[in-house]
């Protein structure tokens, strides 16, 4: 072969190189704490149990199961980190607790949620003009539920924001209203296990009767495709009332209430 | 690492996702993910924290990372019955991630956004197997051992249709690259 030839196969190869770097992103190496405690999140929320080597006979794998009790045990304290990890004070700490080599777990009675789960509050709040300003879009407020008692702002993925507006029922339980910037893509129900309701709230809006944990999907005003993944405790109500902004309702348990809601929604609240 | 997380210690799976999140992602990102790559990602590292019973003693950690994450890629792109298509790649490849500065000579910057909408139209009209064999091995990175484990070949294999893979490659690209000027262009 000529050497002409071999040369331009070695630039090839370097070009597809760095055609492979280009797709590294600015994060680079910086989201990989990131993406380890979301990684970590997801296994403590699911009770994934501690991935012990396959044994080579079920009998022996029971023997070492005894035997080992520190494992069944370290199992056992990934459960209760499980319910931890659902309010937001404690996710901070397992994010700490993540970031150094050790456990740490307190026993914390009060943090096993009520039958049905318990809606997360606003941490960390914010006025509303303040989460306006943060996010980059205007939240909207349902007039039937009026001003929110606490409102919080969290981070999405590249640089988006999501804004929560929190009220405390008559009950003292919580509803919250996520706001994301983009709107649904509806496509994602042929992936739901559970299929939803499909109601008409002056759009299309889609009612998840059982609590889970739900994937969907969103555009964002760039037209490209993002995913949520939200834990639910309860009954949720998921709308684009605007096309701009995607709403997930929770903590409101009749639908009939939850549409009520939906339709006060009329635009970008004024300020 | 993979010991002490079978002991009971998921912190030190963390290290090995803080160590293999940019090369998943850039994998995901290679095998057709798009923008969802970071979700594919992460599933793909709670499938890998699963499976981890099943991981070999003495195998590289890397190789079967990745072969998770180009399962996940696969099984997203076609849940959504959504292929992202090369334009939709070249979009995103072209807004989301300026390769060339801003300083650049545009003349220059327009071949070299040229070159590598042809380098990935060529490497689109490659077979599976020529197309992963590349990715792996250039895209990725990977050394031959590495491929030959990640796609479960033998390493002659590997060798094999990797060099048939590049000279098809090349005959399928146009000779112009970035840093040489084109001939024969009249003037406009």
């Amino acid at each position: 072969m000529s050497g002409g030839q071999e040369e331009e196969l070695r630039r090839l190869r370097e070009e597809l190189r760095a055609y492979g770097r280009s797709l590294d992103g600015p994060e680079g190496a910086a989201g990989g704490g990131t993406m380890a405690e979301r990684v970590l999140a997801r296994i403590l929320a699911e009770q994934m149990p501690v991935p012990a080597a396959v044994p080579r006979s079920r009998l022996r794998a029971v023997r070492r199961w005894a035997r080992t009790r520190r494992r069944s045990l370290l199992a056992s304290l990934c459960g209760l980190l499980t319910v931890l990890a659902l309010t937001p004070p404690v996710r901070a700490a397992v994010t700490d607790w993540f970031g150094f080599h050790g456990v740490e777990v307190r026993h914390d009675p009060s943090a096993v949620p009520s039958p049905g789960g318990r809606v997360p509050g606003c941490a960390a709040p914010v006025p509303l003009e303040e989460a306006s300003r943060r996010a980059g879009f205007t939240p909207v407020v349902p007039e039937m539920l009026g001003p929110p008692n606490a409102v919080s702002v969290g981070a999405l993925p590249h640089g988006r924001s999501l804004v929560s507006l929190c009220w405390r029922d008559d009950d003292g339980r919580t509803i919250r209203l996520d706001q994301f910037p983009g709107r649904l893509d509806f496509s994602f129900t042929k992936t739901v296990r559970e299929q939803p309701q499909w109601l008409d709230v002056g759009g299309q809006a889609l009612w998840f009767p059982r609590p889970h944990v739900l994937t969907f999907w969103m555009i964002d005003a760039e037209g490209r495709r993002f995913t949520r993944e939200e834990r639910t405790a309860g009954p949720t109500l998921l709308w684009s009332p605007t096309g701009t902004v995607t709403l997930r309702l929770e903590g409101v348990r009749s639908r009939e209430r939850a549409l009520e809601i939906a339709t006060s929604v009329t635009g970008p609240s004024d300020r | 690492m993979i010991a002490r997380v079978r002991a009971g210690q998921p912190e030190a799976y963390a290290e090995l996702v803080r160590a293999h999140t940019s090369i998943a992602l850039r994998a995901a990102a290679a095998l057709g993910a798009g923008a969802d790559a970071e979700d594919v990602v992460q599933q793909a590292f709670v499938k890998a924290y699963c499976a981890l019973g099943r991981f070999r003693d003495g195998a590289a950690f890397r190789p079967w990372l990745l072969s998770i994450v180009a399962n996940e890629t696969r099984n997203t792109v076609r849940a959504a019955a959504r292929r992202t298509t090369l334009a939709g790649r070249e979009a995103a490849l072209v807004g989301a991630d300026p390769v060339i500065p801003e300083s650049a000579d545009p003349a220059a910057a327009t071949l070299e956004t040229e070159r590598r909408a042809a380098l990935l139209a060529a490497l689109e009209q490659l077979s599976e197997e020529h197309r992963l064999v590349v990715t792996y091995r250039y895209l990725l990175e990977m050394d031959e051992r590495e491929t030959a484990e990640a796609l479960g070949w033998p390493r002659g294999t590997v060798k094999s249709r990797l060099n048939r893979a590049l000279r098809r490659l090349r005959r399928l690209l146009p000779d112009v690259r970035p840093g040489e000027t084109r001939e024969g262009g009249a003037p406009a």
